[in-house]
């Protein structure tokens, strides 16, 4: 791996998300970059507590190699050879740039140390084999692009196929699944039932069940200001995610909407996901 | 300028309707509406979409203000289902929560109030510094209390 640039590298940490998961549950401001760990992800598989990820060498990732890191980035593989599980959206994050994942460790080693490990995932029969990850990863990890685009279509369509796709990894909450757990990628993007709780995570493809009526302009300043355009509010887990995105330059959260509005379109997913109604 | 007054009013009457019909999460919901309608008046003016106005930064200030007083009586017990709530059940696991929210809310709103003065803020710069604050709690109250349901 080539070395990392830490400048570029945080614009990926943001666009990836890393800290919605990995900061402590709450945590604002600087304590943002402080990668304890702890969040309980509450799902029908069972509790995903994310780890510690900070820079402390027992405790965290700090005595990991670049190339530790980017086994883990892009195959979801520990360190010591083990699969993680799927919570780590390792399935996204497989197909990106090197160079971005090398620019993202650079920036990582840059945060605090954080003292204290955080507890194991708590999950049920048989998720908790966790031999058959493997599996679930050779039907699941891709390498091409979800949506492919024509030759001709505008760098920032490309660039935001890439943000959304790759490290923003939205299709993990917005896209429904099937019952193995794997993306129904014939609904990419067309929302799904709340993974943890009650609720749904809305369709974001341009149906008139999604953003049909969002303009480009309306989908980038929700991105940067958490207020649609009928000025309700951002809500529930996307409250941290578009805390994230509000930090990117804004030609990226241009490309986000450019790419939202070029995907096809596709009623509500979360009607059919799961065999529901 | 003229359409704006005659929405706000128009929005004044429908809220005092549903509360004859003694409808918690209709009066919620008007109010709501009511909040958004604030943020939205905020947004065009921080944008440039419209000019700044001294007198309408206000009235949006003390709208938001109003309903951060009224907006916490409107979750009683039984009140939890129907009527389209998005709602989050969480509102009534940790009432305690949630009051400490809108009470956050209503600290907010009653700063930007005050720093409006009589007038409304002077300029841009200072509506700007006086809002931000209030509206942050939109998102602040929806991470926890509210679930997406469409």
């Amino acid at each position: 791996m080539a070395s990392g640039d830490a400048g570029r590298g945080e614009r990926i940490f943001w666009a990836g998300g890393c800290t919605s998961c990995h900061a402590r549950p709450k945590a604002e401001g600087d304590a943002r970059l402080e990668l304890a760990g702890g969040l309980q992800l509450k799902t029908p598989f069972g509790t995903f507590t994310a780890p510690n990820i900070s820079s402390h060498p027992e405790d965290g990732i700090g005595s990991w190699s670049v190339d530790d890191f980017a086994n883990a980035m892009l195959r979801g593989v520990s360190p010591e050879g083990r699969h993680y599980y799927p919570s780590f959206p390792y399935t996204s994050y497989t197909r990106m740039e090197p160079q971005d994942v090398a620019d993202l460790f650079a920036f990582m080693k840059t945060l605090p140390a954080v003292e204290g490990k955080t507890d194991g995932h708590e999950l049920s029969f048989p998720y908790n084999l966790r031999r058959g990850i493997g599996l679930w990863k050779l039907a699941y990890m891709r390498q091409e692009p979800i949506i492919s685009l024509p030759d001709n279509a505008p760098e920032a369509v490309r660039r935001g196929r890439y943000l959304v796709e790759v490290p923003g990894h939205c299709g993990e909450c917005h896209t429904p699944r099937l019952f193995t757990g794997g993306p129904r990628l014939d609904q990419w993007l067309a929302g799904g039932r709340a993974l943890e709780g009650e609720g749904t995570v809305p369709n974001i493809t341009p149906h008139e069940d999604g953003l049909a009526d969002w303009s480009e302009t309306d989908i980038a300043y929700y991105l940067e200001s958490g207020f649609t355009p009928d000025f309700d509010s951002v809500g529930g887990a996307m409250v941290a995610v578009q805390q994230n995105m509000a930090q990117l330059p804004d030609e990226d959260r241009q490309a986000i909407a450019a790419y939202l509005k070029a995907v096809p379109a596709r009623a509500n997913g979360y009607k059919r996901a799961n065999g529901e109604q | 300028m003229k359409k704006l007054i005659f929405a706000a009013s128009a929005l004044v009457l429908s809220v005092s309707l549903v509360a004859a019909a003694d409808d918690p999460i209709a009066v919620r919901q008007a109010l709501m509406e009511s909040n958004a309608a604030s943020a939205g008046v905020a947004a065009a003016m921080l944008k440039g979409e419209m000019d700044y106005s001294p007198v309408v930064a206000k009235a949006a200030i003390n709208a938001l203000h109003a309903t951060a007083l009224a907006f916490g009586d409107y979750f009683p017990e039984g009140s939890e289902t129907g009527g389209d709530t998005t709602a989050s059940p969480k509102i009534w696991e940790n009432m305690e929560g949630f009051q400490e929210a809108v009470t956050k809310f209503q600290t907010d709103s009653a700063a930007a109030a005050e720093a409006s003065g009589k007038d409304g803020p002077a300029d841009l710069e200072a509506f700007k510094a006086a809002i931000t604050p209030v509206l942050g709690n939109c998102r602040g109250c929806h991470e926890d209390f509210r679930i997406q349901r469409n």
